[in-house]
């Protein structure tokens, strides 16, 4: 099959309808309050998709909930002490995800087999379908191109579109976007030269767009160097953060949880799994109260050192996609942009 | 989801027996309720399973008896937090919930033939009893042992039936206490004072060690300086931990996670590494 296709756009809507027969479908959508956020699409008709702005969260609360139950758990008597985990949803098909958050996912596929697969989260990402949607336009904080996980992908997808004004030009790339097209093949035409080209251009236009310079191969290549940085670099990152954990929320591959029982009734509850951050205060504090993180000199410490430093040892590339959002959501200016700037800064 | 699949699922066991320790440690005598699950429940000396308390959610609890002992699993527990303050208002007969063993073990093949000191402070003897006395089960394999443990105070001193016992296999145990009191006769003074009793052989002779970090520092100082290597000096740490497994990342050393990297490292290893706090 030729793997460059034609979807127009007037198609699209119809399309995605088959397709939600047997997935949940999440979207970019524009809510009443003007905000551009992944939700789960219940009614095509009536739904804004926002494919104009770059929504607000990733996709990593649907595959990995800010809070979610991992068992039900029964205290009967004699009996026992039962956990029972739930039961898996139906299969989810992410549309319109940019090149960085897919490029997380692929991250967090790898978090979450270590040391046997998480069932929670496999459990969601498993039948996932994820047709992605090429950056023609960075948005302002975007350094995709820097972080290399975009602006436009050349793997991971099911499917990749890129807007080409009335239509799509679709890569196919896993087996899963093969069968999709397979399936749906009178949705799609294949692709001219003329398409390609089109494509190509969008790609060269893309990359000349980018507002930010952000040297983060250069920072990567510091902070590799045995040479500690300056203790007064940590100290003042970790003064101006808020300990608000909105860089960690917001971040696409921040993957820290806490578990927590929370009681219903005297003989049940349920077992929860929430998001944490590494740069809160109580992060790594032990019952009885002594830390091993002082978390007014090293707040931020972990945060930034484990994307650019400890996951390019482990796994080769740093975990920062580059999406920019907690640019966008740190009031207290200690987002990984200002690191890597001040990093760079560091004379070596 | 099957079972096997969920690493995060608990096993029901029941509380056999409490033995209080002192006023702040209860050792608990557990067995999975499932007769086959407590048959083939192996662990190692040095590891951990993350214990569930009824409504209390999960803390990490090295496990204190030794594999050569099968059918046995005693966890000593200090009450230090919400948890194990529910914990210590358990009786024989309720349940809890475990999962494990997680963690790498003390390196006890590597450790035959050689000379062992122990040094713990306080709950630090809990996970050092287990590879005392695995060596006392396999005496022919290891060279002379050596406990040396601190206590804040005569009252405070844990674990004395299990001292008892290694004296009377030959064990040399050597006790401190932080302050002295009525009726106390032995050595007073943090357990560094107590190497001026003993004169190891470094080139046959590693060391075990358990306390909280700053016992740790002053130990390990006391050992270099009777020549025994980094390598030889093995310690287990204590963290914040949720899941077990090397995924929560509660437990880090920076980019190791005592969890899954530990929670038993060589002083070797820990050398460099800022959260280890060893300075």
């Amino acid at each position: 099959m030729n793997d460059h296709l034609i979807l127009k756009k007037d198609h699209t809507l119809s399309l995605l309808r088959r397709l939600m027969r047997e997935h949940r479908l999440v979207a970019p959508l524009r809510n009443r309050h003007g905000d551009t956020l992944f939700s789960e699409v219940e009614d095509l008709a009536g739904a804004e998709l926002d494919l104009e702005h770059q929504p607000q969260a990733s996709l990593k609360p649907f595959l990995f909930p800010q809070q979610e139950t991992m068992f039900r758990y029964r205290l009967d008597g004699e009996g026992g002490y039962r956990f029972e985990p739930p039961e898996p949803g139906r299969p989810l098909l992410f549309f319109g995800v940019r090149a960085c958050d897919l490029s997380a996912v692929l991250y967090l596929d790898v978090i979450f087999s270590k040391r046997g697969r998480d069932p929670y989260y496999f459990a969601r990402r498993r039948d996932s379908l994820l047709i992605s949607l090429a950056c023609n336009q960075p948005f302002a904080n975007c350094f995709c191109n820097s972080a290399k996980t975009g602006p436009f992908l050349e793997y991971g997808f099911d499917l990749q579109l890129t807007d080409l004004g009335d239509r799509y030009l679709v890569e196919v790339g896993r087996a899963r976007g093969a069968e999709l097209v397979g399936r749906w093949r009178h949705f799609f035409t294949p692709a001219e030269e003329a398409d390609r080209k089109a494509q190509y251009q969008a790609l060269l236009e893309s990359r000349s767009h980018f507002q930010r310079q952000v040297h983060l191969e250069q920072a990567i290549r510091r902070l590799q160097a045995d040479e500690p940085l300056p203790e007064e670099l940590w100290a003042g990152l970790s003064r101006r953060c808020q300990d608000c954990g909105g860089c960690a929320y917001v971040c696409p591959t921040c993957t820290c949880f806490t578990i927590t029982d929370q009681q219903i009734t005297a003989t049940e509850g349920l077992r929860q799994r929430s998001w944490d951050a590494c740069t809160f205060g109580g992060f790594t504090r032990l019952a009885g109260g002594h830390n091993p993180v002082d978390p007014g000199r090293e707040a931020v410490r972990q945060r930034f050192l484990h994307k650019l430093l400890y996951d390019v040892r482990e796994h080769g590339r740093p975990s920062c996609v580059g999406c920019g959002r907690c640019v966008g959501i740190c009031f207290g200016g200690v987002d990984i942009v200002r690191f890597i700037d001040l990093v760079c800064e560091v004379r070596q | 989801m099957t079972d096997n699949g969920n690493p995060y699922l608990p096993h029901p066991a029941r509380i056999l027996r409490v033995r209080e320790e002192n006023s702040q440690i209860k050792s608990f005598e557990l067995a999975f309720t499932d007769p086959e699950r407590h048959r083939a429940f192996t662990y190692r000396p040095g590891q951990f399973v993350m214990v569930s308390v009824p409504h209390g959610g999960e803390a990490p609890i090295s496990i204190s008896s030794s594999p050569t002992r099968p059918g046995r699993l005693t966890l000593s527990v200090r009450k230090a937090g919400r948890l194990t303050a529910a914990l210590h208002r358990m009786a024989e007969g309720e349940l809890v919930g475990l999962r494990g063993p997680y963690g790498r073990p003390f390196p006890v093949e590597e450790l035959r033939g050689r000379d062992l000191i122990f040094v713990a402070g306080g709950i630090g003897l809990a996970p050092l009893a287990s590879v005392v006395n695995l060596c006392l089960d396999r005496r022919e394999e290891y060279g002379q042992l050596t406990v040396l443990y601190g206590s804040r105070s005569p009252a405070d001193i844990a674990f004395r039936d299990e001292l008892e016992g290694w004296r009377r296999a030959g064990v040399k145990c050597l006790l401190t206490v932080d302050q002295g009191g009525e009726g106390w006769t032995g050595q007073v003074g943090l357990v560094t004072t107590l190497f001026a009793q003993i004169s190891p052989d470094p080139g046959r002779s590693s060391a075990l060690i358990c306390g909280p970090p700053v016992m740790f520092r002053f130990v390990a100082a006391e050992l270099t300086r009777l020549g025994l290597s980094d390598q030889d000096i093995v310690t287990t740490l204590e963290r914040h931990m949720k899941c077990g497994l090397g995924v929560c990342r509660h437990c880090h050393l920076g980019p190791k996670l005592v969890c899954a990297h530990g929670p038993v490292f060589t002083l070797a290893e820990l050398r460099g590494l800022r959260e280890a706090e060893l300075a």
